[in-house]
């Protein structure tokens, strides 16, 4: 194949999938394929507020999607980014609710906490790994559900908003709103963060040496070791990296989408954003695209569950689908180019 | 006498090369058919399709009784007991349940038959490596095979057990057991072969008795010409550069204790021994890579070249120049700023490949689609662009072909020369003998013994290989 | 007092029963050498699948072999995907944890049209002790199949080293695809005792970390079948605690508590790692 065609072999094979999925889960809900792709784009992206809302679920995916490719980059499986997600939220939330600074730096204070906490959420589970050999996988996964207790635990006491109905903070002064990108939307300028995230994730990875570190800590653990790399440190490292990249995540829908934190605010981005990663390739910019495509399914989905009747949430076993095709694709790859046994 | 297993013009091709090429063999009952080659001469793929294990693209594979194959790298589950090796896949049972005592008998009297010693209850993790060979060995021949390939059965074994080993081994031939060998210790082929068959780029290329052979006809069929020789060892100054003293690392088998040894600039000393000795934790405390107690006091850089290429030394889905940085990535010199300095890795990797001979279609293919002999060229050239003082090389040249053993024997030979002072742990006798100006025996993690280049005592030194003092 | 020490030993062991059909999936599983990440989704699909079987046929052991054929067939497409297709297990595991968690909910909507949770069914009602007391069997049993006989040697040590097992003149793959698919079956069962033994529906997401805990479970009982039992008893007891004790003292915090299973299962798992040996070939494609 060309190898300037071979990098997007994978995401095109992915694309082609899901139509072919989403088709069966349509004529398997008793829709027309044509009739539900129509209510799906239609629904995101038929119109400035359509638009908007799948803008602001491609924000929401591609912070935790980025945090969980870094992780990936250094071999550690993270798939505790919605917990990681909701604690930045929460510590951005309830920061937010008592701040008294100005509003551009009361943003940034929010944004810091929300890496803060999603970090050092991240950082317990690669302390375990560093420090004890803890699997991540099952740790990250636990940490999610002590989370969404934790948060809900604290939102129904000491930091329920005085006014709330629910489970959830007080709303934000105005002045700690994410500006808007698209006036009359809910879309933010977090958009605008996670692009310039993933830039410097794609420098960071490619050039620098921390990059080469992690790269080859994922890649090849053993050499890494020798070549002078210290992996329980990066270890550590990469996970609260991780953890705060969606913490940051977190922070950004409550100030930019929200504007108050809800123990409802993820309908599991986290776990979507592992999919998301995945058909990206571990490569940020593709993930940009990837995280848009699921964007467009997350808010289109809705449209098409309420249109066309097919449930939403076919989206999510097309998704584990895709991840499942995707992790036997490096086998294929090798099968068709041919390599020495 | 009719052969038991005949392979008629067996043709095997791998995506980019073929590894057998129309070749012909026959095994006779009672015969000891040694069968060697260079690395990717076509040997293990040849063993493989008369065992069974691959399926040839042409030719036709007839065996009269089963074919039982002793790994050069064991197949055996540490884990696991003996017995539980042996008779793995065979297991004597009453109804549902194992029958364990009979199958502690039966290993030990298939033992016995064959003059071999062995706890059947142990766990093969716990035995010295010549003992687990004995389990894989006996693993075959409770299956009583027509044939049994043997593929570089002595490669970790010390002298002493080399001789035991092929005492079993004739015994089993007396009886009509049909044996090959594939090795590269051509020693061993004079020896204790009846026939050999030479291999080069997949076709035979002498086939003679043993009895009308010498080695160095065999060695020049296996090259197809002259061996290339070693650069040559030249007077150097010898400046003192590592000391270890009392160094005491590691645990088990492969503990050192009070372990010295001094090494100057300006020689090679080599360290004989068998696998499983603490060679690795001596290797590694010298690295830095575990923790020691005692003296290891070393003077100037050091360049590294670990033991297991893919696995230590590689990443190996990364090109060449990503390759070339591993290691020297956390040097000053390396980057600019926060970056890695992609033009100088280049030039580096350049460098290495015109003075290493490194055989890649660019420097920017993956290393794993290079040879086992130019991937390890790669890694000795990372070692030693730098010009380091010190140099810690193990099995160097392990698993690659003539030509590319005598470059890399032939630039450690050249940095001993100006002046570096190289350790070479070696699992190749006769490597070390050839390059060091210094032989240490090490056995369980202790020296045993010290030898100048003018009092070398190759009988001497492999009874110490063995622990006899 | 002493009811309270009762009503928390019954309900440790019922809360413990489908961890404990869990982690001995994983058991099997990984002493073939098949990382099971994918045993949540097996159980949700068991969950879930118990339900439907249950709804169609009015009869809640038919809803058991429903879920337990659920779960199978997915270990049937991790283990092809695994043995076939030598993918990453973690990653396989995960898509099947989406795919499972997602076909439920999108069932729910299509076949009993209400999102969340599934309408009541037929369930075992207070039989449900049979399933309670057949997991303890089967722990016993699986330790005895996987340590003395055949079969159990064989699963052992294409775990260990899979080549070796070639040697042997057996196919690791096909041990491991079988013992890939009783782990499916074992965690589906486990779904369907959470969906029609303890209750009489299925809602979204009522696995709830199960198969994960059940993973710790494996390695805190050093994969072993009755040390993962007893650990899923020791996460059963934290579950449990935290029922009772929400009746009983008022100022704890009752949201919080609900982690409290998660919280053991996290320190088990940073106490033993690193102290057990996981097989050889655990999670390595062969």
């Amino acid at each position: 194949m060309n190898r300037y065609l071979r990098p997007l072999a994978g995401p095109l094979g992915a694309i082609l999938l899901i139509v072919v999925l989403m088709s069966l889960a349509m004529i398997v809900a008793g829709t027309s394929p044509v009739d539900g792709f129509t209510a799906l784009f239609v629904g995101a992206l038929g119109g400035r507020n359509q638009l908007g809302e799948t803008l602001v679920a491609t924000t929401a995916l591609l912070f935790p999607a980025l945090g969980i490719c870094l992780a990936f980059r250094a071999g550690l499986f993270n798939i505790g980014a919605e917990g990681q997600l909701l604690i930045g939220a929460l510590c951005a939330g309830a920061l937010g609710a008592v701040l008294t600074v100005p509003g551009p730096l009361g943003i940034l204070f929010m944004l810091v906490a929300g890496a803060i906490g999603g970090g050092a959420w991240g950082a317990i589970a690669g302390w375990m790994k560093a420090r004890f050999g803890a699997n991540e996988i099952i740790a990250t996964l636990m940490l999610n559900f002590v989370a969404s207790a934790f948060a809900l635990e604290l939102v129904s006491g000491p930091l329920k908003g005085p006014l709330a109905a629910g489970a959830e903070t007080a709303w934000l002064d105005p002045k700690y709103w994410l500006p808007a990108l698209l006036p009359g939307t809910r879309l933010s300028i977090a958009l605008l963060f996670a692009v310039a995230l993933a830039l410097l994730l794609q420098w960071v990875f490619a050039r620098t040496v921390f990059g080469y570190d992690l790269r080859a800590s994922g890649e090849a653990p053993e050499a890494a070791r020798r070549s002078g790399i210290n992996l329980g440190r990066l270890t550590w490292l990469a996970l609260t990296l991780s953890g705060a990249i969606a913490g940051v995540g977190g922070a950004t829908i409550v100030s930019g989408e929200l504007h108050r934190f809800n123990t409802q605010l993820s309908p599991g981005y986290g776990f979507t954003a592992i999919a998301v990663a995945l058909v990206g390739d571990l490569q940020p910019l593709w993930i940009c695209l990837a995280a848009f495509g699921f964007g467009i399914l997350e808010s289109g989905g809705l449209a098409m569950q309420a249109s066309a009747q097919v449930p939403k949430d076919a989206i999510h076993v097309i998704e584990g689908l895709i991840i499942f095709v995707l992790a036997a694709r490096r086998y294929v790859a090798t099968r068709v180019e041919g390599t020495l046994p | 006498m009719d052969a038991v297993l005949t392979l008629r013009d067996i043709r095997k091709a791998f995506p980019g090369v073929v590894a057998v090429d129309g070749v012909d063999l026959d095994l006779y009952p009672g015969e000891i058919h040694a069968l060697v080659g260079e690395n990717g001469a076509g040997k293990s793929t040849l063993s493989a399709i008369a065992f069974g294990e691959l399926k040839p693209d042409e030719g036709s594979v007839t065996a009269h009784g089963t074919v039982g194959l002793v790994h050069q790298h064991f197949e055996l589950i540490g884990r696991l007991r003996v017995w539980q090796n042996v008779l793995l896949g065979r297991e004597p049972h009453r109804g549902w349940r194992i029958d364990e005592a009979s199958a502690r008998a039966r290993v030990v009297a298939i033992a016995e038959r064959n003059g071999l010693e062995i706890d059947p209850n142990a766990f093969v993790e716990t035995l010295p490596i010549g003992v687990q060979q004995r389990v894989e060995l006996l693993r075959e021949l409770d299956r009583d095979p027509a044939v049994l390939l043997l593929d570089e059965p002595t490669a970790a074994l010390a002298p002493a057990e080399i001789e035991s080993f092929f005492a079993t081994v004739v015994q089993l031939a007396a009886r009509g057991t049909a044996i090959m060998i594939v090795t590269h210790k051509l020693q061993e082929v004079i020896a204790y072969a009846t026939r050999v068959t030479v291999m080069r780029h997949g076709k035979v290329v002498e086939r003679t008795l043993t009895s009308a052979t010498s080695i160095p006809a065999i060695a020049r069929a296996m090259v197809g010409g002259e061996v290339p020789a070693v650069a040559a060892r030249e007077h150097a100054d010898l400046t003192p550069c590592l000391h270890v003293k009392d160094l005491c690392a590691g645990s088990g088998a492969t503990q050192l204790n009070d372990f010295f040894l001094d090494v100057r600039g300006g020689e090679i000393v080599g360290i004989a021994g068998v696998e499983g000795n603490g060679q690795s934790t001596l290797a590694d405390a010298l690295a830095g890579l575990i923790d020691y107690t005692g003296i290891i006091e070393r003077r100037g850089t050091m360049g590294v070249i670990p033991q297991d290429r893919q696995r230590e030394a590689l990443v190996m889905d990364w090109s060449l120049v990503e390759n070339t940085l591993l290691g020297r990535q956390h040097r000053k010199a390396a980057c600019r700023g926060f970056q890695l300095d992609r033009v100088r890795a280049r030039a580096e990797t350049e460098s290495i490949r015109e003075r290493f001979d490194v055989r890649a279609a660019n420097l920017d293919v993956a290393v794993r689609t290079l040879s086992g002999g130019n991937q390890q060229k790669l890694v000795v050239g990372r070692a030693l662009i730098d010009t380091p003082e010190f140099v810690l090389a193990y099995n160097p040249t392990r698993g690659v072909d003539v030509g590319a053993a005598a470059l890399v024997q032939s630039r450690l030979m050249e940095a001993r020369n100006r002046g570096a002072a190289v350790l070479l742990i070696s699992f190749e006798l006769d490597e070390i003998l050839t390059l060091a100006d210094h032989v240490i025996v090490m056995y369980r993690g202790a020296v045993l013994g010290s030898f100048g280049r003018d009092a070398f005592d190759r009988a001497e030194i492999g009874r110490l290989m063995a622990g006899s003092a | 007092m002493n009811e309270l020490i009762v009503t928390l030993v019954a309900l440790t062991l019922v809360k413990a029963t489908p961890i404990i059909y869990a982690a001995l999936g994983g058991v099997i599983s990984e002493r073939s050498g098949v990382i099971n990440i994918g045993l949540e989704g097996m159980m949700a699909a068991g969950a879930f699948t118990a339900v439907v079987a249950s709804f169609a046929t009015h009869n809640p052991v038919l809803g058991l072999v429903g879920g337990l054929c659920a779960g199978a067939a997915f270990g049937y497409l991790l283990a092809f995907a695994a043995t076939r297709f030598k993918v990453d297990q973690i990653v396989a595991g995960t898509g099947i944890n989406l795919i499972c968690a997602g076909g439920a909910a999108y069932g729910l909507v299509l076949l009993f049209n209400q999102p969340g949770a599934s309408v009541q069914v037929a369930s075992l009602g207070d039989k449900y002790w049979v399933l309670v007391v057949l997991a303890f069997v089967l722990a016993a049993l699986l330790q005895w199949l996987l340590y003395r006989t055949p079969w159990g040697l064989r699963i052992r040590a294409s775990g260990e080293n899979p080549s070796a097992v070639v040697s042997a003149g057996l196919d690791p793959l096909r041990l491991r695809t079988y013992a890939v698919i009783v782990s499916g079956a074992l965690a589906g069962l486990g779904g369907a005792f959470l969906s029609i033994g303890e209750l009489n529906l299925y809602s979204d997401g009522m696995t709830a970390g199960r198969g994960f805990i059940a993973l710790a479970a494996v390695i805190f009982g050093r994969w072993h079948p009755l040390g993962a039992t007893v650990a899923c008893v020791v996460f059963g007891f934290f579950e449990a605690l935290q029922y009772v004790l929400q009746g009983q003292i008022a100022w704890l915090p009752a949201n919080a508590m609900q982690a409290l299973p998660y919280i053991a299962a996290l320190v088990a798992l940073a106490g033993v790692t690193g102290r057990v040996r996981a097989p050889a070939a655990d999670g390595v494609p062969f």
